[in-house]
């Protein structure tokens, strides 16, 4: 936004963004077109889009208007249904598949079916139609759009198409995914959710290779959720993860997403049709076979439980239904064990919570391996005092989105309990399986 | 009339510019990490692809990346969102705006020009103006200087292919100073002497990278009639001329044979080859026999009222036919063969090129243009080279210097849609605080004049036009002596090189030779050999002792001088290494001297 001073000059001579003018700055004359103000630096630098393409910022002596900008043609707004036998690709945002507008810079998303298949010639290659369902930064989302996606999904399973391609923002991905694989259970079509780490508005962005990728694995005869990232740094193979044993891994490299606790399920490349299976993996299901449970709890807390954590913080969760932490070491948090009195333990508000029937679950920040509050004090005294999650190997976010879940079924604590700890889509694994890549 | 500008890019001795790698890079080595990359078009708004972007996705090629961890980081590989831009290097090329006499923006907006060919792992190049309306002073008039950006350097290339090109990483994102000039520029001389001193400015304050490859001319020329053409990559100032008055032969050449086109009637026509792989069926040829073993087609093309043109030299070395082969090779194809070429050079029979010219259906006026080449690339071939064929006047284009001062097609020249904001660094306000701290150097006038009166005034002015200018400062703020070290410079060095002397380290050699020479060890004149000795990186005292170059002065000279008979031509004959000329003949003075009065002494004794 320009400053009163700027906004107020601009309105005085009819000048918008996008508008031909004429700017003296230190005796010099420029023209270009007006561009807007960025989010950050000095309000009152004029923005300046010069006929090199260049924009530059100046102190504007003068600002005069040369001609207006043309009238923006705006597209009709198009969606496009399942003929049935073809793949649903559903925006949620992210910058997947977006385009710029070399005027402004700005980046718009354009899921249109037109735009999308211009973008990405190869989709031809499949029957597919899209639609955008919203366009939101996935840190924005909350489960109100979990439900929305849901809806689709579930529409487009009932129109008879063979395959879904999520395209979503990749910061909360992995909560979606899981998410998504509670309330779908027996999946006949791949429901597969993918990103780009590398905003599509570069050349080098790898969302082509990734959502081609996804389209491809949408036709393959698997019925799982799946998300479908770069497997390397390189723009040569894809993983395909379980929607619930996945993680972004990295703040920004490509090959951010990593399966926790298992292989990733595929590698795929679409170019030499290589789809290759690198653990097992769950067949579309039959007809009448598929179930569906959408609802969910949004009143959930995610916590951390970090050095200098105060009890207080856990008294005031009684608002929430349900809380999960995410303990140190094999599940852990200050329970004091021995009764220190330099020690500040959550013992007793961890108690109340369970006590007034908020499910508390436990997760681990080693991300890797399994939940075990039977070895130290601390973890007896959580797992004593009714903390859900001993033997479980679920990342945070897949215990986080199950409890979102749960709480969606039951209130009944027993029932959340006995829920929790059955293994629905994979969350958690019987054993713990050495890790190839590490031996 | 011809226009000619130029553009500098010149690197800047800083670190990276938007992340924190060291800049200083030998370009050897083995990369530590190989990386496989794709690039595609951006879209804009309107579906639109820039020209320049879609040339060269025409292309379809795979990018191999080397990584070299010490210059490189996930900012290169473009795995980590850019740093905030380098103040150092923002520092140095405002300072250089303020040489041009140059005004700074009030805010840099850094944007992102899209470069597919590989070079940048983004697929852009990061750019930002920093200042405008400068200009510099010619012997021809004022020169301005409308616009100074400053630019990240792109991937160097280590091979390109028709499927895959190899860049390496270390060189991704120095800090480069852009320098634009209008096209007030006369004539090729003038060129080079606007280039040569847009580089003493650039030299003169001490800030600038130094060595091979860290400044490159990329020349703007126009003619009357003709059009904008932007050559890249004239390493030689001295070639310059040669380059405009290329040029200028290649449009007007051009032009003549656009007029002459119209004349014939020629008009726009489609690419449709013929498959005449089975005229060569039996050839002798051996370009066209193993091309079909590997599985290649030949296709031909009619090109009708071509003939002679395609033969009508139009660069030295360079006909018509070559500008369309250019273009066929933006295929990947090695490059076409036309009917106005000597068909025995390809060992090609009159009677296969009578059996083309009858499936062509050639008439008189008609040329062919034939592409020896797996048969979608050949298509495609084709196409360029028909698209190249069908526009009726001299394209705008960019395209690559050669070594001979003609140049080559590398693709159309780009529009202003390659632009758009670099949304991962914010806008950098370029406050009075900020320009006040920038540490002024010495101006090129201001070191002109010291250097003059430093040395005199041709040598001082040798100097600063000198690559070594740097060097010879290093080398006197050391105390050596002004005069030696720029007659060490720029003749013995120069000579030593000539003889085929290389130097490992010059600057280390250098240092040392100075320091010893300032101690006394040797004589001016043992400076050449003690170099050549030097030049592998020998330590100057081994050379000193191995080549007997230490200096004899004092009792032991007096003694050697003695032994001569104080005959200053044989002492210096036998001691020209070792014996300083000076300090002979003020021993020999001396011993006059002394002769003298002791005869005069003895004169006495008579009497």
């Amino acid at each position: 936004m320009y400053s009163k001073r700027i906004s107020d000059l601009l309105e005085k001579k009819k000048i918008g963004v996008g508008d031909r003018i004429r700017l003296v700055s230190a005796d010099n004359v420029f023209e270009g077109l007006l561009m807007p103000r960025p989010y950050s630096g000095d309000p009152d630098i004029v923005v300046i889009k010069l006929d090199t393409g260049y924009n530059t910022g100046l102190a504007a002596q003068s600002i005069e208007l040369i001609s207006k900008a043309a009238p923006k043609k705006e597209g009709p707004d198009v969606e496009e249904k399942s003929k049935g036998g073809d793949i649903a690709i559903l925006g949620c945002g992210g910058t997947i598949a977006s385009k710029i507008e070399y005027k402004t810079g700005a980046v718009y998303p354009s899921i249109t079916p037109k735009e999308l298949r211009s973008a990405f010639p190869a989709l031809g290659q499949w029957p597919i139609h899209s639609r955008q369902i919203f366009s939101l930064f996935s840190e924005d989302m909350n489960a109100h759009h979990w439900k929305l996606l849901a809806d689709e999904i579930e529409r487009e399973i009932k129109d008879g198409s063979t395959g879904a391609v999520v395209m979503h923002g990749t910061d909360t991905m992995t909560y979606t995914s899981a998410v998504i694989s509670y309330m779908f259970q027996n999946l006949p079509i791949p429901v597969v959710l993918v990103g780009s780490q590398r905003s599509s508005d570069r050349p080098s962005s790898e969302n082509e290779m990734n959502l081609l990728n996804s389209v491809f694995a949408a036709t393959q005869d698997v019925g799982e959720v799946m998300v479908c990232m770069h497997a390397t740094t390189s723009d040569d193979v894809c993983h395909l993860h379980r929607g619930t044993r996945v993680r972004k891994m990295h703040t920004s490299a490509r090959d951010a997403f990593r399966s926790i606790g298992i292989r990733p399920l595929f590698a795929a490349d679409y170019r030499t049709k290589r789809f290759d299976a690198l653990t097992e993996h769950r067949k579309r299901s039959k007809p009448g076979e598929l179930i569906i449970r959408k609802h969910v709890n949004d009143n959930v807390a995610l916590i951390y439980a970090h050095p200098n954590l105060k009890p207080s913080l856990i008294s005031k969760l009684d608002d929430y239904d349900g809380v999960v932490l995410i303990g140190s070491g094999l599940g852990h948090a200050a329970m004091n064990a021995f009764h220190d009195k330099t020690v500040h333990g959550i013992h007793k508000p961890v108690t109340e919570l369970i006590e007034s029937g908020i499910p508390v679950v436990m997760s681990s920040q080693c991300i890797e391996g399994r939940i075990c509050m039977r070895v130290y004090t601390n973890g007896r005294l959580l797992r004593d005092a009714g903390v859900i999650g001993d033997g479980a190997d679920w990342t945070p976010e897949a215990a986080y989105a199950k409890l979102c879940w749960a709480l969606g079924q039951t209130k009944k604590m027993d029932e959340v309990r006995n829920l929790m700890m059955t293994d629905i889509a994979g969350e958690i694994t019987p054993r713990s399986v050495p890790n190839e890549d590490q031996v | 009339m011809v226009k000619i500008g130029i553009e500098i890019h010149q690197r800047l001795d800083s670190s990276k510019l938007f992340c924190k790698c060291d800049s200083r890079i030998s370009e050897e080595g083995k990369p530590d990490i190989t990386v496989h990359r794709r690039l595609h078009p951006v879209f804009s708004e309107l579906g639109e692809v820039d020209a320049a972007s879609q040339a060269e996705f025409s292309k379809d090629r795979d990018f191999e990346y080397q990584v070299f961890k010490e210059h490189n980081c996930l900012v290169e590989m473009d795995e980590e969102p850019p740093g905030p831009m380098n103040e150092d290097a923002l520092n140095i090329a405002l300072e250089v705006a303020s040489q041009l006499n140059a005004t700074p923006v009030d805010e840099v907006h850094i944007m992102r020009k899209t470069v597919i060919d590989g070079s940048n792992t983004s697929g852009f190049q990061r750019t930002s103006i920093i200042a405008f309306g400068g200009h510099i002073d010619s012997s021809k008039g004022r020169i301005d200087v409308p616009m100074i950006a400053i630019e990240e350097e792109s991937a160097g290339i280590v091979s390109g292919g028709e499927k895959k090109a190899v860049y390496r990483l270390d060189r991704l994102g120095i800090p480069l100073i852009e320098i634009t000039t209008n096209p007030d520029i006369k004539d090729g001389a003038h060129l080079q002497e606007v280039a040569e001193k847009i580089g003493m400015i650039l030299r003169a304050t001490g800030k600038v990278a130094r060595g091979l490859g860290t400044i490159r001319q990329d020349v703007n020329i126009s003619t009357e009639g003709g059009a904008r053409v932007e050559i890249k990559g004239a390493q030689d100032l001295k070639l310059l001329p040669t380059l405009v008055e290329s040029e200028v032969k290649r449009q007007t050449e051009l032009i003549k044979i656009m007029a002459e086109l119209i004349r014939r009637k020629y008009v726009s026509m489609e690419a449709a080859p013929i498959d005449a792989s089975g005229v060569f069926k039996d050839t002798k040829s051996q370009l066209i026999m193993n091309g079909l073993k590997a599985g290649s087609s030949v296709l031909a093309q009619k090109l009708p009222c071509h003939k002679g043109l395609l033969g009508t030299e139009i660069q030295p070395g360079r006909r018509y036919g070559t500008e369309l082969s250019d273009y066929a090779k933006s295929s990947g194809v090695k490059g076409i063969i036309h009917s106005d070429e000597q068909m025995d050079k390809y060992q090609i029979s009159e009677s296969e090129v009578g059996e083309l010219v009858k499936a062509l259906g050639m008439k008189e006026d008609d040329a062919f243009i034939m592409v020896v080449a797996p048969k979608a690339q050949a298509e495609k071939a084709i196409s360029f080279a028909i698209h190249r064929a069908n526009i009726s006047s001299v394209p705008e284009e960019t395209r690559r210097a050669n070594p001979d001062g003609t140049s080559s097609y590398m693709r159309p020249l780009p529009g202003k849609a390659r632009l758009y904001p670099e949304t991962d660094v914010p806008p950098i306000p370029i406050t009075k605080e900020l320009l006040s701290k920038i540490e002024k150097s010495e101006s090129l006038d201001q070191k002109s004049a010291r250097l003059g009166k430093l040395l005199n005034k041709e040598m001082g002015a040798r100097m600063l036009k000198s690559r070594n200018l740097h060097l010879f400062e290093v080398l006197v703020e050391s105390g050596a002596d002004p005069m030696l070290v720029a007659t060490t410079l720029e003749e013995t060095v120069v000579s030593l090189r000539r003889e085929g002397v290389e130097f490992v380290d010059l600057e280390k050699s250098l240092t040392e030779l100075f320091m010893e020479y300032q101690k006394g060890s040797f004589v001016k004149a043992a400076i050449p050999d003690i170099l050549k000795g030097m030049a592998k990186g020998a330590r100057i005292e081994a050379v000193l002792k191995v080549m007997r170059l230490q200096r004899i002065s004092g009792d032991a000279l007096g003694k050697l001088i003695a032994d001569e008979g104080y005959d200053m031509k044989k002492v210096m004959q036998k001691l020209r290494l070792q014996a300083d000329p000076q300090e002979v003949a003020d021993i020999i003075k001396k011993k006059k001297h002394e002769l003298e009065y002791e005869k005069a002494d003895k004169g006495k004794d008579f009497i």
